[in-house]
């Protein structure tokens, strides 16, 4: 048995898994679009400790109606549970989703999410297929054809994306001038300190930054850019420029942002350039 | 599922099947490493796939087997409680999380109350917000208590509570979650990890060793001299290499004697690999077979299939029919590259040469001559 019946043999493989995949999606049965999704509101934040760990976020008592029983819930995000929520005001709202069936599995995510069609993974064995018959071209027709094969695609999907890119620039860039400033005041630096396997320690510096917006909303978040000289910044007063609408899209400097949302969309360029030369490559040396 | 009497409760050692699995686990881990580098090393691409499908599958069947009981382990909810401490260890080390063990007086409202020894990291900033005999608030199943957890966020309602209440010791041993397998178990994944090993070693010598063999940078002939059993006594040389075996008679002995033919082409045939033949050739003295490839088994013929009884008698008819005057040499060629067997015997003498095609079983097919 060669390389190349193994090869059909994994395409042929991860094809019946996409396959029953995408069935599944059809169907309605897989895990993403089991899953019970609501919209939680932020009643308590409390305030992260100085020194304190980063890990779990901010610590927020979050309440949902069930509706199931139509009662109120009180859940807290100790542990596991989901996405890190960062930023966090009373009122805020935010996605809560679990299993169904296990209300105490539950997971937070940053904003109410809409329900997803599981394709997540069927579209994975798709692209492992592509990769075996990509593989299966370059054995029989030579190394360049795999070139041809990475480039091409990733090449087009990146052309076809550019003007959404630079439309979602453009608007960012709008965002951004048009953002309130506030006074912010850096309330704590988490520190996390662990051990890798070697024996090295390494430290994570999370300072936390709390203001208030002129409707009087106090927000807490964690700053991880634009801040210079974090380890030295407790206490120090900051200026933070936040968007009217979402507190939680804040900066300390949006010409720093400014810059690098233009250098996304060059370096998109530059991935697209590359991408294209690598299938013409491919294409010349075949 | 209520617990009625969680102090008496021991953990359930699932010890048989645990060691059972941890003993496949190492048997697949050894089998597929040695599948996979043997392999890479005799470049042969069954073993690779093998050792790389071999584990794929096995987690797979693993992930499938343990499904149900993890759904059911999953579904349990969460009991929540308060809880006294009653001891603290800390092990302190150089990151910011620090192990702690603590041992706990569970009360829940209403089961009975249960201590409980559990080992959780607690972060370095808050270890000072838990003291001896402090309440905090935990969380268990109520199927398996030892894996309770402390709740470091609360939430207002059970923070509440754990700020006024005041909770009594829980007398006795404390249930543990603990495996007391020990050696017991690295031992016998350890042997499983040899015995796979060991295993694919055993099945796939053939390939791992012989072709190692075979495919090695020189053929090495092996020359052996032995008496042959004719009246005149003189010896034949045998000469084997990995493609081809030769056998030349010494003088004044022929091909052509009977039972010679056969008892050479048995001497090149011995041993327990029937190898077949792409190609023999014959002549007065001289026997040369032509094997075929080793891992090649349907290419060739057996060589000890060719009708060597006829011979004698074709190679007279070749000489005697066909107008060659005073046959000097003859040469037996008998084909089986293309599949079917073809024998072509050629006969040159002062007058020309004669040629006889038989097919397998010695039935003559065409004559010609020159």
């Amino acid at each position: 048995m060669g390389w190349d019946r193994f090869l059909v043999l994994w395409c042929a493989g991860w094809g019946v898994v996409a396959l029953i995949g995408y069935g599944m999606s059809l169907a309605g049965v897989t895990k993403a679009q089991r899953t019970v999704r609501l919209t939680g509101r932020i009643e308590r934040v409390r305030p992260p400790r100085h020194g304190g760990s980063r890990t779990g976020g901010i610590s927020v008592v979050v309440t949902y109606r069930d509706p199931a029983s139509g009662q109120q819930v009180t859940v807290t995000n100790d542990g596991e549970r989901g996405e890190m929520i960062t930023v966090a005001w009373e009122g805020r709202e935010v996605g809560l989703s679990h299993p169904p069936g296990r209300p105490h599995s539950y997971r937070f995510s940053n904003t109410p999410q809409e329900p997803g069609r599981g394709l997540g993974r069927p579209s994975f064995a798709l692209f492992l297929v592509y990769v075996g018959l990509v593989v299966l071209a370059a054995l029989d027709w030579g190394w360049p054809c795999a070139l041809i094969g990475f480039g091409g695609p990733w090449a087009l999907m990146g052309a076809v994306h550019l003007p959404e890119a630079v439309r979602a620039k453009n608007r960012r860039i709008e965002r951004l001038a048009a953002m309130d400033t506030v006074p912010g005041h850096v309330v704590a630096v988490l520190k996390d300190v662990g051990v890798d396997e070697d024996g090295d320690t390494w430290t994570t510096i999370t300072p936390v930054v709390s203001f208030t917006t002129r409707e009087g909303t106090a927000v807490t978040a964690h700053c991880t850019s634009n801040l210079p000289d974090p380890a030295g910044a407790y206490g120090r007063d900051v200026t933070v420029h936040y968007t009217p609408t979402d507190p939680a899209d804040f900066t300390l400097d949006p010409a720093a942002e400014h810059r690098s949302q233009k250098r996304d969309v060059t370096f998109h360029v530059l991935m697209c350039v590359v991408l294209v030369a690598t299938a013409v490559t491919g294409a010349a040396l075949l | 599922m209520n617990s009625s009497t969680p102090t008496a409760y021991r953990p359930e050692t699932r010890t048989a099947t645990n060691l059972s699995l941890g003993f496949l686990t190492g048997a697949v881990i050894g089998a597929s490493l040695t599948a996979f580098i043997g392999g890479c090393v005799v470049e042969r691409t069954p073993l690779i796939a093998t050792g790389l499908a071999l584990p794929a599958a096995y987690g797979l069947l693993f992930l499938l087997a343990t499904l149900p009981h993890r759904a059911r382990e999953a579904a349990v909810v969460p009991r929540t409680a308060l809880a006294a401490i009653e001891s603290l260890e800390a092990f302190r080390g150089e990151a910011s999380d620090v192990p702690v063990r603590f041992e706990l007086s569970v009360a829940p409202d209403d089961t009975p109350a249960f201590r409980v020894e559990i080992r959780q990291d607690v972060n370095l900033v808050e270890l000072p917000d838990y003291r001896r005999r402090g309440i905090v608030v935990v969380e268990y199943p109520p199927d398996r208590p030892w894996k309770t957890r402390i709740v470091k966020r609360p939430t207002p309602e059970w923070e509440d509570r754990a700020a006024l209440a005041q909770l009594d010791s829980v007398p006795g041993p404390a249930m543990k979650d603990e495996t007391p397998e020990g050696c017991l178990s690295g031992l016998l994944t350890l042997l499983g990890l040899l015995l796979g090993t060991a295993a694919v070693l055993l099945l796939f010598r053939a390939d791992l060793f012989d072709s190692h063999d075979a495919e090695g940078s020189a053929p090495r002939p092996s020359v052996t001299s032995s008496p042959s059993s004719s009246p005149s006594s003189s010896s034949s040389t045998i000469t084997v290499t990995s493609a081809t075996g030769t056998v030349a008679l010494g003088p004044g002995r022929s091909m052509l004697d009977k039972g010679e033919l056969r008892e050479a082409v048995e001497s090149l045939t011995q041993g327990a690999d029937r190898r077949r033949a792409l190609t023999v050739v014959v002549q007065n003295r001289l026997l040369t077979v032509v094997f075929s490839p080793t891992g090649v088994r349907t290419a060739g013929v057996d060589p000890r299939s060719l009708p060597y009884d006829r011979v004698p008698e074709l190679v007279e008819e070749a000489g005697t029919t066909l107008g060659v005057g005073s046959p000097r040499s003859w040469q037996l060629t008998a084909d089986g590259v293309s599949g079917s067997l073809r024998l072509t015997i050629v006969v040159t003498g002062g007058g020309g040469a004669g040629t006889v095609q038989t097919d397998g079983q010695g039935n003559v097919l065409r004559r010609s001559g020159s």
